[in-house]
């Protein structure tokens, strides 16, 4: 397959009568990471939420892996390899964080390779190997975001969307998140990030997406952005 | 006088065995759900019409037949939810409420019309065990004992299997759930069907013991709730625990006062608990 992992086509959407989404178009290549950020309201979550199925579009479409997705629901779009870290992480706080990794590799291809992921995973993050047998909801919110991540990672993702990582993280822990999603950049693991941190994402990313009112208003290299004087003036407060 | 007492203990233990799996099918679907299924003592009661025709009609030994009912006891109890919740499962919770009485009325109202609502027994004859000078008739010992066995298989199946760790994480976090790969309404159908299995399993060890009419399961939903917030949601050894307290307290209260009391004293503790702990005796938070 020679086209991107992850390509939205023309996407509108939107909650009830309310359009939110006017027109996107992204692509995610294979072995990058993209960007995609924006102020509050301008459409991240919504944009999310189609590409992950948990809403569906109006207008446009939504391809994974070359094929179409647009109409598919959420947990079989999982199942292909297409996982999200959630926003606020929704962990499940009554399972112990073995049984939270577990449930990352629920679908069939991932549980083939649950072991492997699994050493992967706590070999990223030796901190959860020693809370293993605890319940996810006695953890931090530091750890409780590392468990997040590692639960993605035993997904055997194909595709990892990041959903606000650094929401509600500490600074020391918000740059811990942003390096280990630059070592799952190294190691080569196709993501998509969606940030209000501008100035931490753009430094990582491969490429980068500009939203404002539902419509991509920006777009170029991570380094590209970094140095352009309207996103400096518009994100970066500079 | 202690051998009152001991005869009071055992038979407590085992009647509060069979109330805790009694309970636990509404406790599933409550604490995996957010659905109070109204319709549970209805469900019960199925389980004790399906023991009267096993042993009726085909000769069957209701401690063989209850397998038979248990599974199909999951498909009637999914088809029951893609009937009747499915559409509704994330509407207010009267929506449900409502949704599963009706199923409850629909029930007793074709029970009704097709059993009448006189008493039916059936007859298990299968000796007595002693204990102490307390003599045990064979099926409350066996009534007992098939309650615990299901109760395990119900904790072995939540806390060991795919599908059950599938429930539980449903219940903690349905999107999550649901972007992890689980197919979250397949998930609950399976849950409603389990709990309802699990009433209806109920039924059949119950109407070894006493007589019973379509109405019986009224009685058990009653209990259920008691014993639901005495060992909280969520947790099938929280039902058995609940279930052993109840049962206990009904049959050493006994020796004191007139039984009549009995439902007057659970309901007083329900109250009770409500207004103390209103998360329920055992629960964890």
């Amino acid at each position: 397959m020679t086209g991107p992992a992850l390509q939205v086509e023309g996407l509108e959407t939107g909650y009830g009568e309310v359009q939110i989404l006017w027109g996107i178009d992204i692509n995610v290549p294979y072995g990058t990471l993209t960007t995609i950020l924006g102020a509050n309201g301008a459409g991240k979550s919504t944009l999310l939420r189609a590409i992950t199925g948990i809403i569906t579009p109006w207008k446009g479409k939504v391809f994974f892996n070359g094929e179409e997705i647009t109409k598919v629901s959420p947990h079989v779009r999982a199942s292909m390899g297409l996982i999200m870290v959630p926003e606020g992480r929704l962990i499940f706080p009554g399972m112990t964080v073995l049984e939270n990794l577990e449930m990352g590799a629920f679908t069939k291809r991932a549980r083939t390779r649950m072991a492997e992921q699994m050493d992967y995973a706590l070999s990223l993050f030796p901190r959860l190997k020693e809370r293993l047998s605890q319940r996810a909801g006695t953890l931090s919110g530091g750890e409780q975001q590392m468990l997040a991540v590692a639960r993605g990672l035993m997904a055997s993702p194909e595709l990892l969307i990041f959903d606000e990582p650094s929401l509600g993280l500490a600074p020391k822990l918000v740059i811990e998140v942003f390096e280990t999603i630059q070592k799952l950049k190294e190691e080569g693991i196709t993501m998509l990030l969606v940030e209000q941190n501008v100035r931490l994402s753009l430094a990582i990313t491969d490429y980068a997406y500009v939203l404002a009112e539902g419509k991509v208003v920006m777009e170029g290299r991570g380094d590209e952005l970094e140095e352009s004087e309207e996103v400096r003036r518009a994100y970066l407060g500079v | 006088m202690l051998a009152t007492w001991l005869g009071a203990v055992l038979n407590g233990t085992l009647l509060g065995l069979l109330y805790g799996l009694a309970a636990i099918g509404l406790n599933l679907i409550w604490g995996v759900m957010n659905v109070i299924n109204l319709s549970h003592g209805a469900f019960i009661a199925l389980g004790m019409f399906a023991a009267y025709f096993m042993v009726h009609s085909f000769h069957l030994s209701p401690f063989i037949g209850v397998f038979a009912v248990l599974v199909m006891g999951v498909f009637l109890g999914m088809a029951t939810y893609f009937v009747s919740l499915h559409r509704i499962i994330s509407a207010p919770e009267l929506s449900t409420l409502l949704a599963t009485y009706s199923v409850s009325l629909v029930i007793i109202g074709l029970g009704t019309f097709i059993f009448t609502t006189n008493p039916r027994a059936i007859d298990v004859r299968m000796g007595a065990l002693s204990i102490g000078g307390t003599v045990l008739p064979m099926t409350r010992v066996l009534t007992g004992l098939f309650s615990v066995g299901f109760i395990l298989w119900l904790y072995y199946f939540l806390y060991r299997t795919w599908s059950g760790k599938a429930i539980r994480a449903v219940s903690m976090n349905r999107d999550a759930a649901e972007l992890m790969g689980i197919n979250t309404t397949i998930t609950l159908a399976l849950a409603f069907g389990i709990g309802v299995a699990l009433a209806m399993t109920a039924g059949v060890l119950a109407a070894t013991i006493f007589p019973f009419t379509i109405l019986s399961g009224g009685g058990y939903e009653l209990k259920s709730f008691v014993i639901c917030v005495l060992g909280g949601l969520g947790s099938p050894l929280g039902a058995m625990i609940g279930g052993l307290i109840l049962g206990l307290i009904e049959n050493l209260i006994t020796l004191q006062i007139p039984t009549s009391y009995v439902p007057f004293l659970e309901f007083a503790i329900l109250v009770f608990i409500l207004v103390v702990r209103p998360t329920g005796l055992l629960a964890r938070r």
